[in-house]
């Protein structure tokens, strides 16, 4: 029932939401509440398939880091430098994401909904790997990007557990005032946690629009920037259980989409992530701690 | 002294009604950027739309339907606020408020309209309150954000919906013109019993001829009480006065006697009442079913309606009609100017943004005022003792 076919299709579907919630620890382990990730998601997969459209697939997917990027710097602005409500500013990101690309698709490539077809990046068979019998359909024909986002997961464990830079982004998060007495720049700790998680989420964008797709489509993000916030947050705010919380809901994703267990409906499997996440924070099985200082702006006394 | 801090307040007063002026100014600005960039006179492409907006009596139905839903919306996300709570789950509580009435609204046979629709009203208030239970009980049991539960309970709640409409009550026995289109993913038509009249018949009593394409019906009225009802709620009774205690300072209200649990539980419950309300005129008034393609976004309108209102029950009439104005004029606009509606859309978002960073400009900016005035007040009180 599930085979490696199978298993290669919830890798493709995890890499988006993995990619986004590798971001979204960043920030919020800084003390940014980034909802506006489906936003740079948004934005990231449109200017993705613009840039892949007129330079090529490495372009394409350096335009969707930059897009998201962009929009993740005038959320830290807004947050960090102006101390507006996180959640509000997330709330109007994701609204001009949607209003601008489809502005731009509109006024671009006269559509509004879709981009024309693009060149993807040369996909990658693994020596060896791709011959063992099991695993062939996982290690052949692989999208580099794919391993790249694995990469990611532990490169984010080791800055965050082991580098100072990472110390001093949990420390801006958990307690800014201790951190500032310590001379920790917290405003610019946090301008870093903050567009790193653009940074991310606008290349999942564009891993969507040219690998995983070819062309940008409106709305195929389909709210997975919310489906990376629950798996940060099933994830306990770590990289790796980001990255078991996200290959569960990506295989949930994919068995949805084959209609492999057929007495459960579609829906269903689409309710997953939110409905285990609701089962997290509302400490029905475990307790999850987010960092203490989250959520909150942070203002130099004088 | 006495003189100085009264002009103080005074100009405090007309600073607070600036930022959401300023807000309203920097989007048409930031609005204004994206059309030259697509080689459009912006001040051409405004006054088309406020020529079209104001000069037809069609527009103006329609900005006062387009308005509705977003009075409620409104409505819900400040009530919200007053208390403390973020409720950005009126998507989801909106939802699942139409997906009742409209069960309501189709299976119940044989009752007369008095009784059918209001019991179909009240299904969607039901509904918007049943989705907002669960996220404020574990937030006042278990300590779960609010803003986290109900995000997740817009997803559920959008995911269940498609679910009761495909699987569960898909109207099978829908009548097509002969071979031509195909049948639409949609539950059951409304009963007639069930639908919102709309204000025609009303206005031509006072000699307004309403076009018939336009879907102006009840509950724009509706919502205008409803509002008002609110604001005397929250300025003349108790509870009123409990609920702006707990949203203003919560250890204080709990020290002052008031019971901040259940205080935060039935505004919760109301803003989810309220937010049940938000889908029904587009599914009473207008659809008379529920499809796959209902209106989705109302519920995020209703946070930047709320916030530009500065939580103020009246003011949300005022912005929510501001914001009908906005999309109405977007339909004049393509249809007159080549302009994408979407133009609309970024001018919403900028709106949302742009108030709350103009809010914190002018509280920071009366916040050195005051300290100035104490300053040069205690230079004074010096010299004066010398």
């Amino acid at each position: 029932m599930i085979g490696g076919e199978m298993l290669a299709s919830a890798i493709r579907m995890t890499i988006p939401i993995l990619l986004t919630a590798l971001g979204a620890i960043h920030a919020e382990r800084s003390g940014i509440v980034n909802i506006g990730l489906e936003g740079m998601m948004i934005v990231g997969s449109f200017w993705a398939a613009f840039g892949a459209y007129h330079y090529g697939p490495l372009a394409g997917l350096l335009f969707g880091i930059m897009a998201g990027g962009a929009l993740a710097l005038v959320h830290a602005a807004a947050t960090v430098t102006f101390r507006v409500d996180h959640i509000v500013s997330g709330v109007a990101l994701n609204i001009i994401a949607y209003g601008t690309t489809r502005f731009a698709s509109l006024s671009i490539f006269d559509r509004a909904t879709t981009s024309p077809h693009v060149q993807s990046l040369p996909a990658i068979d693994i020596p060896v790997l791709d011959r063992l019998p099991l695993i062939a359909p996982l290690a052949s024909n692989v999208s580099p990007v794919v391993i790249l986002t694995f990469a990611l997961v532990f490169l984010t464990r080791w800055v965050l557990s082991e580098t100072t830079f990472g110390l001093r982004l949990r420390a801006v998060g958990e307690n800014p005032q201790a951190a500032d007495t310590l001379g920790v720049n917290v405003f610019a700790m946090r301008y870093a946690g903050v567009i790193i998680s653009g940074l991310f989420a606008g290349l999942a964008g564009a891993y969507l629009a040219v690998e995983h797709t070819g062309m940008y489509v409106e709305g195929m993000t389909q709210g997975k920037g919310f489906i990376a916030l629950a798996a940060m947050i099933f994830g306990n705010w770590g990289p790796i259980g980001a990255m078991g919380a996200s290959l569960l809901f990506g295989l949930s994703e994919a068995l949805a989409l084959r209609q492999v267990v057929e007495f459960i409906p579609y829906e269903f499997f689409k309710m997953l992530p939110y409905v285990l996440t609701i089962i997290v924070v509302g400490g029905i099985v475990q307790r999850s701690r987010p960092p203490a200082a989250v959520g909150t702006s942070y203002e130099r006394g004088e | 002294m006495q003189r100085r801090r009264e002009t103080m307040s005074y100009r405090r007063r007309l600073l607070e009604l600036a930022a959401p002026l300023l807000a309203l100014l920097f989007a048409l600005l930031v609005g204004g950027i994206f059309l030259l960039a697509i080689g459009k006179d912006p001040l051409q492409v405004y006054l088309t739309m406020f020529r079209f907006n104001l000069s037809r009596l069609d527009s103006i139905g329609s900005i006062l339907y387009k308005s509705t839903p977003l009075i409620f919306s409104g409505l819900a996300v400040a009530v919200g606020f007053r208390v403390g709570l973020f409720n950005i789950g009126v998507e989801g509580q909106y939802f699942i408020g139409a997906l009742l009435a409209s069960i309501v609204g189709f299976s119940l046979h044989g009752l007369p309209v008095w009784i059918h629709l209001p019991l179909v009203v009240l299904a969607g208030m039901l509904g918007g309150m049943l989705w907002a239970w669960l996220p404020i009980v574990l937030k006042l049991r278990r300590g779960a954000h609010e803003v986290i539960t109900t995000i997740m309970m817009n997803h559920i709640a959008y995911a269940l919906v498609l679910f009761f409409i495909t699987s569960v009550f898909l109207d099978t026995e829908q009548e097509m013109v002969k071979g031509l289109g195909s049948p639409q993913v949609r539950m059951p038509k409304l009963l007639e019993t069930a639908r919102m009249p709309t204000m025609h018949g009303f206005l031509e009593t006072l000699g307004i001829e309403l076009p018939r394409h336009v879907y102006l019906n009840w509950f724009f009225p509706l919502g205008i009480l409803l509002a008002v009802a609110l604001f005397v709620m929250l300025w003349r009774a108790a509870y009123g006065y409990e609920l702006r205690a707990v949203g203003g300072n919560p250890a204080a209200a709990e020290t002052a006697g008031i019971n901040t649990q259940r205080t935060m539980l039935s505004a919760f419950l109301l803003s989810g009442a309220l937010a049940g309300l938000v889908g029904l005129s587009d599914l009473l008034g207008y659809f008379g079913y529920l499809d796959i393609d209902f209106p989705k976004g109302y519920g995020f309108t209703g946070i930047a309606v709320a916030l530009l209102a500065r939580n103020s029950m009246l003011g949300v009439i005022l912005t929510a009609i501001l914001f009908g104005f906005l999309r109405r004029g977007a339909e004049g606009v393509q249809a007159f100017e080549g302009v994408p509606m979407d133009t609309i859309v970024i001018l919403e978002g900028v709106i949302i943004l742009s108030i709350v960073v103009a809010v914190q400009i002018v509280n920071w900016y009366v916040r050195r005022q005051e300290k100035l005035m104490k300053r040069r007040q205690v230079t004074m009180e010096r010299a004066g003792g010398d």
